[in-house]
């Protein structure tokens, strides 16, 4: 089953052309990676599938409704089934992490199991410090701990492992995959990191100059190709020079 | 849900330090102070301290708790991302908006009983309970439309930094030329022609009279009331306008 479907997506800022027909698709339960420059679309596009960017031309279909019919009712049923974490990462500043968990499980209606989010996210220690008084790494930790607490069908992370320390980043993939296994839930992220591409995600969509350049398992890609890596083969994609060899 | 944004909008407000100076200690003891400086004087139409402080002292509250813990506060929310963070819940905004109106009501009532208790304790007033149940349906419609010229006024910031200098600004000319303070009367001519552009200053003067039982429909009152009018009928075009975008 299709979770989210693309179409000629297209959008502008003033005169500047950022997504120039976009297509692309994703079935449930798959980890799709979005890489690009920065300032290559990434942003907006996962931005206009979380329904809080309009876009100018094209189709969105989530789990097979078009979002552009729905009234606002509507899109509140379908953002039950899908969380986000944003770049950059707040939340209201003076609540302490635990009633930021609990304010967002009655935002979802859920009966999350906060219990296991806790364990989980390894959230214990801070559960009673206001968020504002939190590190980056920890801000970070707790958004992904928001983001996965209701189990949703569809989660869109813009750059969730900027920040972290490589043990959280092994923390959070577990819970992606743990996550992805469990719940079937479809996973899309956009990163810099591309051995976490590589090593984890089950498709790379590649945004160069506003549209779809690549889309496609890591494992064709590096055959088809002939690069070692997917970081190769990024900066090939993207017009850079070869990557110096280690 | 309601009533759990709610509860953690009141827990963020008593936590802000920010706010709580400018709105739950500076009012209550400038009221203190100044009754124990001008204690003894007449204001307006031979009104003592208590009959003339007491109600704007509810104002200046009012004020201050709906431009910096409402207005200040939606500013605070954009600028951070919040704002753009629980838009991606499934929340119904019409909630949140509720939330933060109910909770300005709420901590008003309380500004409205502390500066009433205090007035009562320290400087014996009296009120009659037909005026007070007046005064605080009037309080109730003073509320609504402070939060209208409030929100239409912090929609045009995106930068919390603006908003906060704005907010301090507005607060010290407010404090200046509404009757807080100094009687306007007494003040040179450009502060009075700043005081009659204030709204703030009409609001004070048409609560000073509902207080105290003195309200007629005259010539400066149906001005106060004009001018507040016209003032919340722009607020409400310019937040419909914005919330359509």
């Amino acid at each position: 089953m299709q979770n989210i479907t693309v179409k000629g997506l297209k959008k502008s800022y003033g005169s500047k052309e950022v997504l120039k027909g976009l297509d692309f698709s994703a079935e449930q339960g798959e980890v799709i990676a979005v890489i690009g420059k920065n300032g290559a679309g990434k942003s907006t596009f996962l931005e206009s599938l979380m329904m809080i960017r309009d876009f100018d031309e094209g189709r969105i279909e989530l789990f097979g409704k078009d979002i552009r019919k729905l009234n606002a009712k509507a899109v509140r049923e379908l953002k039950r089934d899908m969380s986000t974490v944003l770049q950059p990462t707040n939340f209201y500043k003076n609540l302490k992490v635990k009633e930021l968990l609990s304010l967002f499980n009655a935002y979802y209606g859920k009966d999350a199991d906060l219990e296991g989010t806790i364990r989980r996210f390894e959230l214990g220690e801070h559960m009673k410090s206001p968020f504002d008084k939190l590190s980056g790494g920890w801000k970070q930790r707790v958004a992904l701990a928001i983001a996965f607490m209701t189990s949703p069908r569809l989660v869109i992370l813009d750059e969730p492992t900027t920040g972290l320390d490589p043990y959280m980043r092994d923390v959070l993939w577990k819970n992606i995959i743990r996550h992805n296994r469990e719940h079937k839930g479809t996973i899309l992220l956009s990163t810099h990191y591309m051995d976490e591409v590589e090593r984890y995600c089950d498709k790379v969509l590649l945004i160069h100059e506003g549209r779809a350049q690549v889309f496609d398992k890591p494992a064709n890609i590096l055959a088809a190709s002939g690069h070692a890596s997917i970081n190769d083969f990024y900066l090939a994609q993207i017009g850079e020079t070869e990557a110096v060899p280690c | 849900m309601l009533t759990t944004q709610l509860k953690y909008d009141l827990v963020m407000f008593f936590r802000e330090i920010f706010y709580l100076i400018f709105t739950i200690v500076i009012p209550p003891a400038t009221y203190l102070f100044m009754g124990q400086l001008f204690g003894g004087a007449t204001y307006g139409e031979n009104l003592n301290y208590v009959q003339f402080y007491t109600p704007s002292f509810i104002i200046l509250i009012t004020f201050s708790v709906v431009f910096f813990a409402f207005g200040f506060d939606q500013v605070m929310n954009r600028s951070m991302g919040i704002e753009k963070r629980i838009s991606i819940a499934p929340v119904d905004m019409r909630t949140l908006l509720f939330s933060n109106i109910i909770k300005s009501v709420i901590i008003t009532t309380l500004g409205f009983m502390t500066i009433t208790f205090i007035g009562i304790t320290v400087y014996s007033l009296e009120i009659g309970f037909a005026d007070f149940l007046k005064s605080y349906g009037v309080f109730i419609l003073i509320n609504a439309a402070l939060l209208t010229i409030s929100s239409a006024i912090y929609s045009f910031f995106k930068e919390m930094k603006s908003a906060l200098v704005f907010s301090i600004v507005l607060f010290q000319i407010v404090l200046f030329t509404a009757d807080f303070t100094v009687p306007v009367d007494g003040m040179p001519k450009f502060i009075q022609v700043i005081a009659n552009l204030n709204p703030i200053y009409h609001i004070n003067h048409l609560f000073i009279d509902v207080w105290n039982g003195m309200f007629s429909l005259n010539g400066d009152s149906a001005i106060s009331l004009g001018y507040i009018a016209a003032l919340v009928f722009i607020s409400m075009l310019l937040v419909t306008r914005k919330a359509r975008n």
